[in-house]
């Protein structure tokens, strides 16, 4: 992995020296000379939009999986939404919400990482309810436990590999769709400083933040893998 | 004094499994259930347990609580020995000290050393498993206690101490315990029911209370060479 990082600098210092676009230590310098303070509100604010529209997303694949589960109608209706908000891109979503809520709403960003990662981790969720082992909900049962047991003992620990799998892919991808929403809104995050640098032509300013969400979506994977393996200790 | 009875029942899924079975559990007896691989005996345990419902035919429980230890331990692999013995006991809603006073007596008879009881299932043997699942069961304090084949798979050290131990439950519950083999059950019930092949009929009813080891050979000797003049007679019924 370092050896592709190491490679992937060399690359753009090659580069850099035609003249094509600044170089990863002029960009470096450019991080560096940020306002600490633009750049945590700015990050913050990407950081909030992704982990919110995430969340939102979650609850609304676990409630659409367990309607899902009773009735087959249901199952249907929810099955062809799914393949209409897998099909529309982060991008159809940002411009038509940005133009239907305002250019200074602050929910567009939150609603465009909802309705993209909605539909993966529908299918997260329905699997993992689908991988529940029966033996087991029948052994807990055999012991007196209640629905609210069975939920809580077997039905949850058992999905947790898969949404904490899915968790991990779903809120990197949240973070760089915020991104795609933000540049088109006036609320501030990193997507939108990534915008402003654009339209000033400020190469190294676009480079500066690309680097800083580079890092951040970097560094919350390797949290979350941390956390993930915390949830399968019991995997032997 | 009957503590759970099965009145003539059937049980088909894509073929006829049970083909109406008659029986019944004495209070304060250790009755075996003892048939070839594949007979039904696990789904006629699951209905004697209330987890599947009869075609036909009925089955009455007099026990307030049975407790049912699965051929495949179903512990939860997420949850260590220790709280899996503990989950009926928490679903009982009783008090922690409690729980751990019970779980740690259960433990203590079965030779599960602390340490063993802090390992989850993916880590434990087999023989610790399946103590683990008889343990959970017991720590229930059932009237009824079902076990479905609970030496299969098993070493023969851990046999041997699972029978002792099994010896001393049966004197104090009222138990079932299913096999495919007859040996198994050879020291521990006093009767013991002999199904055929499936569909699942009772073949022979053998009586071994009071009887010394002996003579209970010999009353098994006498049962399966019934059972072989049974099956000679259903392969040439012109006979």
């Amino acid at each position: 992995m370092t050896l592709s990082y190491v490679l992937f600098l060399a690359g753009w210092q090659v580069a850099s020296l035609g003249g094509l676009v600044p170089g990863p230590l002029t960009t470096l310098e450019r991080v560096l000379s940020l306002k600490p303070g633009e750049v945590f509100s700015n990050l913050l604010r990407t950081l909030y939009n992704g982990v919110a529209g995430f969340s939102l997303s979650f609850l609304v694949s676990m409630t659409l999986s367990v309607l899902a589960q009773k009735n087959y109608v249901i199952r249907g209706v929810i099955r062809g939404l799914s393949e209409m908000f897998n099909s529309t891109s982060a991008l159809v979503w940002s411009l038509v919400l940005v133009a239907t809520l305002g250019v200074l709403n602050p929910l567009p960003p939150i609603l465009v990482v909802s309705a993209v990662t909605a539909p993966h981790l529908l299918s997260a969720v329905t699997s993992a309810i689908n991988s529940v082992d029966k033996g087991l909900v029948e052994a807990v049962r055999s012991l007196g436990a209640s629905q609210f047991d069975e939920f809580m003992d077997v039905l949850l620990p058992s999905s947790v590999p898969i949404l904490a799998s899915a968790s991990r892919v779903g809120i990197g991808t949240a973070l760089r769709i915020s991104v795609v929403a933000e540049a088109f809104g006036g609320g501030g995050g990193v997507g939108y400083m990534l915008m402003r640098s654009y339209n000033l032509a400020d190469v190294e300013g676009v480079l500066a933040w690309s680097v800083i969400l580079f890092l951040t979506v970097l560094a919350m994977d390797k949290l979350l893998a941390y956390l993930e393996g915390g949830a399968r200790k019991w995997q032997s | 004094m009957a503590v759970l009875k099965v009145l003539n029942v059937h049980k088909s899924y894509k073929e006829k499994v049970l083909d109406g079975i008659t029986l019944e559990l004495r209070r304060g007896e250790a009755l075996g259930i003892v048939g070839p691989n594949g007979c039904g005996k696990t789904t006629l345990l699951r209905i004697m347990a209330g987890l599947e419902v009869p075609d036909s035919g009925e089955v009455i429980r007099e026990a307030e609580r049975v407790g049912i230890v699965f051929q495949d331990n179903r512990l939860l692999p997420w949850k260590t020995l220790y709280q899996n013995i503990a989950l009926g006991l928490k679903y009982m809603k009783l008090p922690a000290s409690e729980i751990r006073e019970r779980v740690m007596r259960y433990a203590r008879e079965l030779n599960l050393s602390e340490e063993e009881l802090s390992l989850y299932p993916g880590k434990a043997s087999g023989g610790m498993k399946k103590k683990a699942a008889i343990a959970r069961s017991l720590a229930l304090e059932p009237d009824v206690l079902l076990l479905d084949e609970p030496f299969t798979g098993l070493d023969v050290k851990t046999i041997d101490s699972l029978k002792g131990f099994l010896g001393e439950v049966v004197k104090e519950v009222s138990t079932v315990i299913v096999s495919h083999q007859l040996e198994d059950l050879l020291t521990l019930t006093e009767r013991t029911y002999l199904l055929t092949h499936r569909p699942a009929r009772v073949a022979y009813e053998l009586n071994l209370s009071g009887k010394g080891l002996r003579e209970r050979v010999n009353l098994v000797r006498e049962a399966l060479l019934h059972l072989i003049e049974e099956v000679d007679q259903d392969s040439n019924p012109q006979e």
